[in-house]
């Protein structure tokens, strides 16, 4: 299982905003502002980060952090 | 007659990131060329240049933006807001469906691209930036001004080696005189100091190998010159009808009068050694002007600082002006910080609006030895004092590219 905290560490960095700044039950691109472009790198580093096969057709710019750290232990658990 | 006014001006260069750091700078005569310390480049030909050591202090973007874009288009985006706060457009309350861009760039953002494909080649597909694709290109900074600001009117980037600059500026004066845009952003950006982009440039075969006394290597019109110094930068303009600038009530630095301009039709990369082109676009420009030669105060010097390029500049401007010459200051202000390529033609008028408003002709410095093949006085080492009402800017591209530029007072 991977935790939210780890998550959105990630989310942090990649983005370069600060991880208070995430809103867990936001939509990223209404919250942050995220692009597609912005949603491929994010989907690279977080599937680099917990060894998890991610496609940016399963996470869009329209996810929220929650529903991407269910998704991501979702796919650890298969 | 509507004219197109410059009401802001931007300049990111290695003699300033500041129209007033830059003014001081080049007034004292120095030179801001040095060796290149971004990377090894002990083993090039050429290996001096004018360098952007601090954008990151003067920067107001964000670190998230910043690392989706190459240096040139940053330097771009800096160079415009100072441009736009400049002018005191009110971004607020324009039509942002009529402000266009309109730049000139010449090599494209390697900076960013080198280290991507590197990555790629040796982490396989994911090892590349989704970044890239967006970040390389010559048109990238105009596309990241408009989305910057969220401009929306007709814009263009041109690309015409060193005479981009100057195409964009007279592309936006023009859509300007039309009425299709209110607002024009204008000038260009280059980013020639990376490992590929100097290669390139080293094999055009026009820069200086002076590598040990980098602050004398470039020396336009001197007998002992040898060739360009590359520098990187970016020099923004915001373009206005002459009555929207009057009733807005700002203060006009000069009018871009007219252009002219022609093609050698000689060579891909060399000019022809006949001077006949490049006579015709200065002539264009004095009659789309509205100048007459006997007006001209200033004109500012394309100075490649190559032996041919040199003297046939000097030879066409002969040809042109005859007894006129003597009483037209001449220079290559550049010679200071050096050649910023598809930029360099809004760096010139950015120079070129200074030295009319402080009523001082900058120098063209390293001048020591007269060639007799490039006689002309470019007014050398100091600047002198004087009056300027009408100038001209001089371009030219490789292959024989030539954009003239006629530029009055405000």
């Amino acid at each position: 299982m991977v935790s939210k905290d780890e998550v959105y560490s990630v989310i942090a960095k990649i983005l370069d905003v600060d991880k208070k700044e995430i809103q867990e039950d936001k939509k990223l691109y209404d919250s942050l502002g995220v692009d597609s472009t912005e949603m491929v790198e994010l989907t690279i580093a977080l599937s680099k980060q917990f060894s998890v096969k991610l496609d940016t057709k399963e996470i869009s710019k329209f996810a929220t952090p929650l529903e991407i750290v269910d998704l991501i232990n979702k796919k650890k658990q298969q | 007659m509507n004219r197109v006014a410059i009401t802001g001006i931007g300049i990111v260069s290695p003699a300033g990131l500041k129209k007033e750091t830059f003014w001081a700078n080049l007034k004292n005569a120095r030179s801001f060329v040095d060796k290149i310390t971004r990377f090894d480049a002990s083993l090039y030909p050429s290996r001096i240049a004018g360098q952007i050591h601090e954008i990151d202090k003067y920067t107001h973007l964000s670190q998230r933006l910043i690392k989706r874009i190459d240096i040139f288009s940053h330097m771009a985006l800096v160079a415009s807001q100072q441009a736009i706060e400049d002018a005191r457009l009110d971004l607020n309350s324009i039509d942002k469906n009529r402000v266009g861009v309109f730049m000139g760039n010449a090599l494209g953002g390697w900076l960013f691209a080198e280290t991507e494909l590197r990555d790629m080649y040796i982490e396989g597909r994911e090892g590349i930036s989704p970044y890239m694709a967006s970040a390389w290109f010559p048109a990238a900074p105009q596309g990241q001004i408009t989305i910057y600001y969220g401009f929306k009117g007709y814009s263009k980037t041109v690309v015409a080696d060193r005479a981009s600059s100057a195409l964009a500026i007279w592309y936006g004066a023009k859509v300007l005189l039309e009425k299709k845009n209110d607002y024009i952003l204008c000038g260009g950006m280059e980013a020639p100091v990376t490992p590929y982009a100097l290669l390139c440039a080293n094999t055009y075969g026009e820069l200086s190998k002076n590598n040990s006394s980098p602050k004398t290597a470039y020396r336009p019109y001197d007998l002992y010159r040898d060739g360009m110094v590359i520098a990187e930068g970016s020099g923004v303009a915001i373009l206005e009808r002459e009555e929207d600038a009057i009733k807005r009530n700002i203060p006009i630095y000069g009018f871009i009068k007219g252009v002219g301009f022609s093609c050698d039709g000689f060579h891909y990369s060399r000019s022809s050694l006949n001077t006949e082109a490049l006579e015709y676009a200065i002539e264009k420009a004095l009659e789309d002007s509205n100048f007459s030669k006997d007006k001209i105060d200033y004109i500012c010097l394309d100075g490649v600082g190559s032996i041919v390029s040199d003297m046939l500049e000097a030879k066409a401007i002969k040809n042109v002006f005859g007894k006129y010459l003597k009483n037209i200051s001449l220079s290559a202000p550049k010679s200071m910080f050096g050649n910023l390529l598809g930029s360099q033609t809004a760096i010139d008028l950015i120079i070129t609006l200074l030295s009319m408003q402080n009523d001082l002709v900058l120098p063209t410095i390293n001048y020591e030895e007269k060639d007799p093949y490039c006689d002309i006085d470019c007014t050398p080492n100091k600047p002198i004092q004087r009056k300027i009402e009408r100038a001209l800017i001089i371009s030219r591209g490789r292959g024989g590219i030539n954009v003239v530029l006629g530029i009055e007072r405000g």
